[in-house]
């Protein structure tokens, strides 16, 4: 409890201290779940003007943290109780160490003379969580609490962002102490790159004949689209996304060729494989990017740029690496270029190898109702997406007009993600038309969050995508595993129409590609959170797919 | 192959666990350890390190650790 006489005489608890300099930083949001060892925040909590969202299972906090971070460009913050509180966080916090998300967990612990003890709710979370953190403190000192807020807080917004652990003991949540005056380490800040480097890089972009830009979510991290676009525009180089880059370029350029990677465009891949140097920026040769790495673009040479000099040469050796901010790389690298006959090929890969939606019979064809409910939505759209075919799906066929604009779990790739991140999102961005894409595999993996939409009216559109089975798994099962299936068929799904109703959500279903046009208005026109259950072919599989360990040439596009 | 790092940090709780940590996760064995804390609050870490991955690279993955000052390769003896 708030005690007047103590704050009057600069002793607060070390929850105060931790409610305080949050409010310092600029938080206004909070994502979490109480518990025993986390009282004394909530209690603080009760005097704060900081907005606390409670919701229904503490990896939902982490995961709507991110998708608030992703949307908002601000750190994501969430907060948990020791033991069982703490684990549940672990899977938010890895996804946003995978797709560098400014994040801070904050998680109870038992009091400082317990742990070690075995006592209860007692876990090492600071040891558990450290294969999946940027950094982590436990807190030792009430006096201390603000300034490792404050620490913290820095070390996850620098450089290449991530996820920062505090674990907050109870005793010391409790005790009361003036604060220890706020020492700033230095946060370094990023390199130049050597002159020598630029100059080299800038010779190597002049003599190439087919240069080809490889452009991943560092590039939104960095908030840096506006120097990408320019980059683009005076060089008039083409350019392939990753999952998380794209919308970084115009939708609807002809030298925007897509996705490149396992489920990526055939035009991204084929110029990737054909080009002679290839500029990556903020990206990071993931192997669903690359496919067989030793033939990934085999004729190119290599200039990396990324902010983490640790990411260069990590997967690929490089021909030039430039460390430092993207932004003012790109400006130096800059330059006008004769590559006429390269970018005449690449348009008219990108004309050939354009996505059709006229797929024949009567089921709803899941591509092309999300691409004419992203063109519905417009540019108020964000998207956040679960894990699995639909996933791909959106990111094949959803007009992406902003990086920000479309939250995945990239590197996780954890199903359960796009409900929480929707949520996450819509706090955010108030004025945005948040939907979330997901599967009747993945929604069922955080569900209770339609009562958390329901709590705070977070008008949240969720487009449900039932096959029936989880489809990704299926789809490798037919094609790599014999048709041998294996603990995919999900036949005896709930009603979902009926599910979200009972949350208290507005929910319709739709069978036939007729009622398409009217479920999409329905959609975009009811004004709280409203669930659309797509009932979509068991069979339909995701195109084309370069199979696992083969080259990026060597795209499937029908089990054929 | 055999690999010898030299790595400043400062001394901060935990800090250890995660120079060996990065070291075995990004694909090193340890093989032989030694580490003083100073009067001036770094520890000085030497580890031998066996793996085949590039041991520059692993420099640069413990230079990120926001403890660590300073990582560095040695030619193994």
């Amino acid at each position: 409890m708030a005690d007047t006489g103590a704050i009057e005489a600069g002793l607060r608890s070390g929850a105060q201290w931790l409610v305080a300099a949050l409010e310092a930083e600029d938080v206004d949001t909070i994502f979490g779940y109480p518990g025993g060892a986390i009282m004394p925040v909530y209690d603080a909590l009760v005097d704060s003007r900081l907005r606390h969202i409670l919701v229904r299972h503490e990896q939902a906090a982490a995961l709507a943290a991110d998708g608030y971070a992703r949307a908002s460009g601000r750190i994501g913050v969430c907060l948990a109780t020791s033991g069982p509180g703490a684990t549940n966080l672990l899977t938010g916090i890895a996804n946003a160490y995978l797709d560098s998300v400014p994040l801070l967990a904050i998680t109870g612990q038992v009091a400082s003379g317990l742990m070690g003890t075995d006592a209860f709710q007692e876990v090492d979370i600071f040891g558990m969580s450290l294969p999946v953190v940027k950094h982590s403190f436990i807190v030792r000192r009430a006096e201390d609490v603000a300034a490792v807020v404050h620490e913290a807080c820095a070390i996850a917004r620098s450089g290449r962002p991530g996820p920062v652990l505090i674990d907050l003991p109870k005793d010391v949540a409790q005790s009361r102490a003036p604060a220890r005056p706020v020492q700033h380490d230095a946060i370094p800040a990023p390199v130049k790159p050597a002159a020598a480097a630029l100059a080299a890089a800038g010779m190597l972009l002049a003599r190439s004949a087919r240069p080809l830009l490889y452009i991943g979510g560092g590039v939104g991290i960095a908030r840096a689209e506006m120097a990408l676009r320019d980059f683009v525009s005076c060089t008039g180089m083409p350019s392939v996304c990753t999952l998380k880059a794209l919308g970084a370029v115009n939708a609807a350029s002809p030298y925007n060729l897509g996705m490149l990677g396992m489920h990526g465009s055939p035009a991204a891949n084929h110029a990737v494989q054909s080009c002679d140097l290839l500029i990556v920026v903020g990206a990071r040769f993931d192997d669903r990017a690359t496919g067989k790495l030793d033939t990934f673009a085999p004729g190119a040479r290599v200039i990396h740029i990324d902010v983490d000099a640790a990411e260069i040469g990590k997967l690929r050796s490089v021909d030039i690496g430039l460390a430092g901010a993207l932004p003012w790389i790109l400006a130096e690298l800059a330059q006008p270029l004769q590559i006429e006959p390269w970018r005449v090929h690449c348009a008219a890969l990108h004309d050939l190898y354009r996505s059709r939606y006229d797929a024949p019979g009567t089921d709803i064809y899941a591509p092309a109702l999300l691409r004419d409910l992203s063109l519905a939505a417009g540019e108020r759209a964000i998207v956040s997406c679960d894990v699995g075919q639909h996933q791909m799906w959106v990111a094949q066929h959803w007009q992406i007009e902003a990086i920000h604009a479309h939250l995945t779990s990239g590197g996780l790739g954890a199903m359960g993600y796009g409900v929480p991140a929707a949520l996450g999102a819509q706090l955010a961005q108030p004025q945005a038309c948040v939907i979330c894409v997901t599967g009747d595999g993945s929604i069922m993996m955080n569900i209770q969050e339609l009562a958390t939409l329901r709590r705070y009216a977070i008008p949240v559109k969720i487009v449900l995508l039932d096959n029936a089975c989880l489809g990704m798994v299926r789809q490798w099962q037919e094609l790599f595993f014999a048709e041998r299936y294996s603990e995919v068929d999900l036949s005896d799904n709930p009603d979902f129409v009926a599910l979200a109703r009972a949350f208290g959500l507005e929910a319709f279903g739709i069978e036939r590609r007729e009622q398409v046009p009217d479920a999409i208005r329905r959609l975009l026109e009811t004004p709280g959170p409203v669930l659309c259950h797509v009932r979509i072919d068991p069979r339909a599989n995701v195109w084309p797919l370069v199979p696992p360990g083969k080259s990026n040439g060597e795209m499937m596009d029908t089990a054929a | 192959m055999i690999h010898r790092l030299e790595v400043t940090l400062q001394d901060a709780e935990g800090a250890m666990l995660r120079v060996l940590g990065t070291a075995e996760r990004r694909g090193f064995r340890v093989r032989a350890l030694h580490a003083v804390v100073g009067a001036d609050a770094l520890c000085r870490m030497e580890l031998t390190l066996e793996g085949s991955r590039d041991a520059e690279l692993l420099g640069r993955q413990l230079a990120r650790l926001h403890e660590v000052r300073t990582a560095t390769v040695r030619v193994a003896p």
